[in-house]
């Protein structure tokens, strides 16, 4: 470890504890904000002086419920999946000799560094021309496969004591078992930093739910702020601060119970 | 598509003599992912290339006729096209000091506190959990200069806030400020995670040797940062046109006079805006030039930086 000078330690006190001010005060007006009543929107006291929930009862009477019904429900479904898609096929690479395993795993690598941005047209017709527009299912099916997931498991796979695999094969177990019975179980810090990482991921997401859903029925929780914006304009910002705090409020939930390891997926997530 | 042909060639693979028996499980196992990544990745990548030289309204009814390479010289040839390049550009240089190199003082002083920098790590990682439209609307807030809250802070000490956004002179750097505002944590943490990968007694041995805690810096910390430095610049590059669709979107809608505009946002607005899906794809073709120029970049700068992995 470095240990620095007191004075180089006192600037970097000083200008590492106004950074963190420049994040907490946006936040917490925000917060505090979502509580003001309406006129009290407009003055400069950070704080309510009669906190009200009133912001909130008016997101809920324009379907938030619903948003938020679609965004809890989509997010679990497509995480699953993807958890799933991804145990497997980690398993395949890390546990079988096979023809082309090397030329698969690339293609994976590959997805890797493709962004949604070069994709998106032609997703965007099959979706249409598959009838799912505006369902659930132009939500969660296009998004299933998870390249970071399928890298991260086989790197922990190939981790795994082999004695213990090597043991439970010559008991005559299969390997459907051996994954789901020996590997799976033992596994759970890593799959549980995945879920949290591909969670956090699809409960933010803008793009893809902007263009393939179009009905109040279908909206998740972020695109019903930006038809609030559009609908309310910029004069609600009393509701839409409120409707900002509700969106948020499940990802930094996850973020306080399980801190260390939501940062540390977070940062190997980022390194890839 | 590739699934299958994969697994025709496996099929005919396993006719050949060889000592191991064809095993169909690990195909098995993996068939869904390559199902889909062939469905949802790979097949739109060829996709978007014949649609690049086709011209459609994205009308069923409305069949999808050749014109070459007509939606490639439209596309350069127009304004929205170049003022979306020059604005990626300009976002990049402004970009590289901003969240590539001013994050890395920061982890360097966070890194030298050990566990007591904890509070600091967790502070700057807030951010990343929320969502780019929840950050947009609140900036959006504090900025409007009609009621905004730092409007209301303003003017009572009698200052004017400018409309920053709806602005051509500001609205890119507003943006650039606000996306930073979004992701200089998470690049404070990867720096971090970076330095735990200094070895202790690299810097114990430079000590005995009687370096001083600036040589440390410059001749040890700095290389060694070598890595994270240029995956940092990447994903940058890659977030400066991905990520900062939600506030585009959000916020100036590329706007005012294609000032805020980028190399994604303009696919975009080619396709979903304009309905000229040809269009769109020729500039998604250009997005993915660009992209393999920066990728080929990071090939080379890799080479260099190698023996430091």
């Amino acid at each position: 470890m470095v240990r620095l000078s007191a004075s180089s330690r006192a600037i970097g006190h000083a200008v590492t504890a106004t950074l963190c001010c420049l994040i907490l005060i946006p936040m917490a007006l925000v917060a505090l904000t979502a509580f003001k009543s309406q006129p009290e929107v407009y003055s400069a006291l950070p704080w309510p002086q009669q906190p009200t929930l009133e912001n909130f009862r008016r997101l809920f009477a324009v379907s938030f419920d619903v948003y938020l019904w679609n965004s809890f429900a989509t997010t679990i479904l497509r995480v699953a999946g993807q958890v799933l898609i991804a145990v497997l096929a980690a398993y395949a690479f890390a546990r079988f000799e096979f023809r082309f395993r090397n030329a698969l795993f690339a293609l994976v690598l590959g997805a890797l560094m493709i962004p949604h941005s070069l994709t998106m047209i032609p997703i965007y017709i099959m979706v249409v021309e598959l009838g799912w527009f505006d369902s659930w299912a132009a939500l969660i099916i296009p998004n299933l496969a998870f390249p970071f997931g399928v890298f991260l498991l086989r790197q922990h796979m190939m981790q795994f004591p082999k004695p213990l695999i090597d043991a439970a094969r010559a008991d005559g177990a299969s390997h459907w078992k051996i994954l789901w019975r020996i590997i799976v179980p033992n596994m759970g810090p890593a799959i549980a930093g995945l879920v949290i990482v591909a969670f956090i991921e699809c409960w933010n997401e803008y793009f893809w739910p902007l263009l393939v859903t179009d009905s109040d029925k279908m909206r998740t929780i972020q695109i019903g702020i930006r038809r609030f914006l559009d609908s309310e304009g910029v004069d609600s910002f009393g509701p839409l601060m409120a409707g900002v705090t509700l969106a948020s409020l499940p990802a930094l939930l996850v973020f306080f119970v399980l801190q260390k390891r939501v940062m540390d997926t977070f940062v190997s997530s980022g390194i890839r | 598509m590739t699934a299958l042909a994969q697994g025709d060639l496996a099929g005919l693979g396993s006719l050949a003599p060889r000592r191991q028996r064809f095993e169909a499980a690990p195909y098995l196992y993996l068939a869904p992912l390559i199902l889909l990544l062939g469905i949802f990745t790979f097949w739109p990548l060829l996709h978007t290339a014949y649609l690049s030289v086709t011209s459609w309204n994205l009308n069923p009814g409305v069949p999808v006729r050749y014109v070459g390479i007509a939606n490639y010289e439209d596309v350069i040839d127009s304004d929205l096209f170049s003022a979306a390049l020059w604005n990626t550009v300009v976002t990049i240089l402004v970009s590289i000091p901003l969240k590539v190199l001013l994050p890395i003082p920061f982890a360097v002083f966070i890194w030298s506190m050990g566990s007591r920098g904890e509070i600091y790590r967790t502070v700057l990682f807030l951010p990343t959990m929320i969502s780019f439209v929840a950050v947009s609307v609140a900036w959006l807030w504090i900025l409007s200069p009609l009621g905004g809250y730092l409007d209301l802070v303003l003017s009572s000490v009698g200052i004017k806030l400018p409309p920053l956004l709806t602005r051509a002179e500001t609205a890119l750097g507003t943006i650039i400020g606000i996306s930073t505002w979004k992701i200089f944590g998470f690049h404070v943490l990867l720096f971090l995670a970076g330095l735990t990968r200094i070895p202790h007694r690299l810097i114990d041995a430079m000590r005995i040797d009687g370096a001083s805690d600036g040589v440390i810096l410059r001749r040890l910390i700095w290389p060694m940062l070598g890595p994270t430095t240029l995956f940092v610049l990447i994903s940058t590059v890659i977030f400066t046109m991905q990520q900062v669709f939600t506030p585009i979107d959000m916020l100036t809608k590329g706007g005012p006079s294609n000032a805020t505009t980028n190399l994604f946002y303009v696919t975009y607005q080619y396709t979903f805006m304009n309905f000229s899906v040809g269009q769109g794809a020729a500039a998604t073709v250009l997005l993915f030039v660009f992209l393999m120029i920066v990728a080929l970049v990071k090939f080379r700068l890799f080479d260099r930086f190698v023996h430091y992995r």
